[in-house]
């Protein structure tokens, strides 16, 4: 685009202010002679750098001012303003370029004017360029576009200082790392617990209740900024007992948390034989704290120690409000912060909370009973609570879409299939958590009675073998163990397998023959039990080894009516005839007593005939039985005296 | 043996103390088809159980109509619905009426009906049929995923919650809920009138 315009070139006509009289008159100065003023000029010319310019100049405008140089050469010595009149066309051009420039610049779509570091020392000899180009011309245009010029680098002076300072700042967070920034720390917080603002406090909430819980004490705790001084007091008033003290990172925030949930808890559960002195069992629990709590602790652990603290906080409010309305045959006693519950004549469930809140240092004695508290127990009181949250929360999705949410399956159907009122009433019975939790210990209790009943038997009797498979899946009230009697090298030859299963307060044994036992908690009755089963495997067993060895079962009884009355159950017996039937062998077994087992001869070989009887035939009615001392047999075991026995007995005819 | 006297009495004495959901309150919208991924996802962001994720439901509902003639000559109109599972093969049937829109004042977020429904064997659909109710239309609802046979390109989308009477402050727990899906689907009331004018 070119423009036509008017350039007046004057010098300036207003000369300097010299001097300002009293009345208001100005004395200019003289004005500079030619000769003066062109000195002046020429002062301000730079020889050595005209050149350069000059070139570039030359390079940028060649097009333009090829032709008028080659014109005008021979020309500019006849006309002076030549020179002046080809620079005002630069400048004029330069100009028109310029305020395109800043044009388009303005408009911010295609061009965007952003400082650069290097330019503004660059355009000082720019504008001094130009000074000295316009010298001649005046320095009225000049002096309008360096004022601009000077304009866009003041504003990008500004920006600069202001980019300056923010990266200094941020360099400096950097190095100092041992502080870390309150944002990220407050970022870190939010990503594992639930923060809000309130006004100019930040509130955070450390309780179950969007899990599900439905207790009333409020987990709520303040995030606060930690202070400066308190950095800096920290190590001499550390806890930290000699050493040197470890550099900790210095958290930027600060946890307050409720009295009622500072400090460490956990619930503690014991099962106890009786004791006369119910105090004792107090001291014992109450005394036996975990270590202190650390002031300097990090707040990710403080928040851990305080939602733990009103987790058992709430399981024992629980606990305690079941025990005092449930009627158990022994009721229930609640003492300070523990419970006392029955399980089995004779043994007593203690749940104990223990919360230390006071940073003692002393170390405690550890009490007697905190070897045997139970950690099953402890992490089943856990469960059971999370449970009862759990069914708060998810509530069965009702099929089809509109039923009504809220009922369990049980209860939509109760209406189409008539359910009586006895049914809805037994729908609406829970077990609650201290039922559960006593049943759990009970069949604990049962499990380790069972288990040392069958330990001692196996270590007891040896001859027939006892081995008991526990079944590695169960539940906290049910556990089932597969027992089987064998003897050692006859174990194809005749084996006893019994099941038991081990209830809460009661064991099922299912026998051999199919026959269901049901015994209560005493551990005696299940030794009773096996000692009899024992007694019936000896009498089966001989019986199916003389199969193998071809002799033959004449008889047996499993319920013998002859002999001393037993004390424990019914003695066995059977009858074993040799293959030719010139032995026989009796064997009689009883639970307490053992085995005793007597041979007869088939023909008598004491037979002498009497005047009742007198003839010769009569000797096969068989004789006397005598009785075998099996302590003095070789055998390891009475299947293998047995085996012997009948091994020596058959004879070869 | 209780005598049915007495189960009249409780039945009352229950009505009394308000604990019958026999309210709905409803809001309803529509989402595009293309758009129900983000919906879904925004909703398991609001809703509590993240762990089950959204359950799937394929039902049928029939919609009969009792016509009757009351004293004055005016025709009535009883409409029943009878929606079954057809995912779950025993859960029961639901039996529903649902009444009118109740015109209360304009400012209520919701819109609020009466609704009774219960749960009955599979013998309801004979036993309406014999009481004279003739079966108006049916449709399947599925969701969320692909339909039998898709009406449109968009799913409808109903937040309604059974309550008894006298609850108003669920209408409003409700908006401020629907305000949190508010560019994916606008849940608004409908006002049927208009709807039923349109047609």
């Amino acid at each position: 685009m070119s423009y036509s315009v008017d350039i007046s070139v004057e010098a300036p006509i207003e000369n300097q202010i010299q001097e300002i009289t009293y009345d208001g008159t100005e004395i200019y100065q003289p004005p500079l002679t030619i000769s003066e003023s062109l000195a002046k000029y020429a002062q301000k010319i730079d020889f050595s750098r005209v050149s350069d310019v000059d070139v570039k100049k030359e390079e940028s405008n060649e097009d333009s001012k090829s032709d008028a140089d080659s014109k005008d050469a021979f020309q500019s010595s006849l006309w002076p303003w030549d020179g002046v009149r080809n620079k005002l066309r630069s400048a004029l051009q330069e100009v028109c370029v310029l305020a395109d420039v800043l044009a388009i610049a303005k408009e911010k779509r295609y061009l965007v004017l952003d400082p650069v570091q290097q330019e503004p020392l660059e355009t000082k000899p720019m504008v001094q360029i130009y000074a000295r180009k316009k010298a001649l011309a005046g320095n009225y245009i000049c002096n309008s576009l360096t004022f601009l010029k000077l304009c866009i680098v003041g504003a990008a002076n500004v920006l600069l200082a202001g980019a300056e300072k923010l990266k200094t700042s941020q360099n400096e967070a950097a190095r100092n790392r041992t502080t870390m920034d309150f944002h990220i720390e407050l970022l870190r917080l939010r990503q594992n617990w639930r923060l809000k603002k309130v006004s100019n406090t930040i509130i955070g909430d450390l309780s179950y209740r969007t899990a599900g819980s439905k207790y009333l004490q409020t987990g709520t705790f303040e995030v606060t900024k930690a202070e400066e001084e308190e950095k800096s007091s920290s190590p001499p008033s550390s806890p930290l007992p000699g050493g040197p003290a470890p550099v900790k990172p210095n958290s930027a925030l600060r946890v307050s948390i409720p009295s009622e949930l500072q400090g460490v808890a956990y619930i503690e559960v014991l099962c106890q034989k009786d004791q006369e002195d119910l105090c004792s069992a107090n001291i014992n629990l109450l005394g036996s704290g975990p270590p202190a709590t650390n002031p300097d602790m990090h707040w990710q652990q403080k928040l851990e120690a305080a939602q733990n603290v009103l987790f058992c906080k709430e399981l024992f409010n629980q606990l305690a409000k079941e025990a005092v309305q449930l009627q158990a045959p022994i009721p229930h006693m609640v003492v300070g912060n523990q419970i006392m519950a029955t399980v089995l004549p004779g043994i007593q469930l203690i749940i104990g909370l223990c919360h230390s809140t006071t940073g003692d240092k002393k170390q405690q004695n550890p009490a007697p009973s905190k070897s045997d508290h139970d950690h099953v127990l402890e992490h089943s009181l856990h469960q059971l609570l999370r449970e009862v949250h759990h069914k708060n929360t998810h509530i069965p999705f009702p099929h089809p879409a509109t039923g009504p949410l809220g009922p369990s399956k049980k209860r939509m159907i109760a209406g189409p299939m008539a359910a009586d009122r006895y049914e809805l009433l037994e729908m609406t019975k829970t077990e609650t958590l201290l039922e559960q939790i006593v049943k759990q210990a009970q069949h604990f209790i049962m499990r380790m009675r069972t288990e040392y009943v069958l330990d001692t038997i196996a270590k007891e009797i040896r001859d027939p073998l006892i081995s008991s498979h526990w079944n590695t899946l169960n539940s906290p009230t049910q556990s089932c163990v597969k027992i089987n009697i064998s003897t050692h090298g006859y174990d194809a030859v005749c084996r006893t397998p019994l099941v038991i299963h081990v209830g809460e307060k009661s064991l099922k044994c299912i026998c051999r023959d199919g026959k269901v036992m049901n015994m209560s908690y005493e551990p005696q009755e299940l030794r009773d039990l096996i000692m009899c089963h024992i007694n019936q495997h000896q009498i089966l067993a001989v019986q199916a080894l003389a199969k193998t060895m071809g002799w033959q079962a004449l008889g047996n009884s499993n319920h013998l009516g002859t002999g001393s009355v037993e004390p424990l159950g019914n003695a066995s017996s059977c009858l074993l005839s040799s293959p030719t039937g010139d032995r026989i062998i009796a064997v009689r077994c009883e639970p307490q007593a053992g085995t005793q087992v007597s041979v007869a001869h088939s023909p008598r070989s004491d037979f002498f005939p009497s005047r009742l009887v007198t003839e010769r035939k009569w000797e096969h009615l068989g004789g006397q039985f005598r009785d075998v001392r099996l302590d003095k047999m070789e055998g390891r075991n009475f299947l293998h005296k047995m085996e012997l026995l009948m091994a020596s007995l058959t004879s070869n005819s | 043996m209780t005598s049915p006297g007495s189960a009249m009495d409780s039945l009352s004495a229950a009505l009394k103390c308000n604990i019958i959901p026999n309210q709905e309150y409803l809001l309803q919208g529509s989402v595009l088809d293309q758009y129900v991924e983000v919906l879904l996802h925004r909703l398991r962001g609001l809703c509590d159980n993240v762990d089950s994720g959204p359950e799937s439901f394929h039902d049928h509902e029939l919609c009969f109509t009792l016509r009757a003639t009351n004293s004055s000559g005016a025709p009535m109109v009883l409409p029943l619905r009878v929606r079954r599972a057809l995912d779950v093969s025993d859960a029961p049937f639901q039996l529903r009426y649902v009444g009118q829109q109740e015109l209360g004042d304009k400012n209520r977020p919701t819109v609020v009906r009466s609704s009774i429904d219960m749960a009955c064997s599979s013998t309801i659909v004979d036993f309406l049929t014999e009481l004279g109710c003739r079966l108006d239309f049916e449709y399947i609802a599925r969701g969320p995923g692909e339909g039998v046979e898709p009406i449109s390109q968009s799913y409808l989308v109903e937040l309604s919650v059974l309550a008894p009477s006298g609850q108003d402050a669920i209408g409003e727990d409700m908006r401020v809920f629907a305000e949190q899906l508010r560019p994916l689907v606008q849940l608004e009331k409908i006002d049927y009138k208009r709807l039923g004018s349109m047609m």
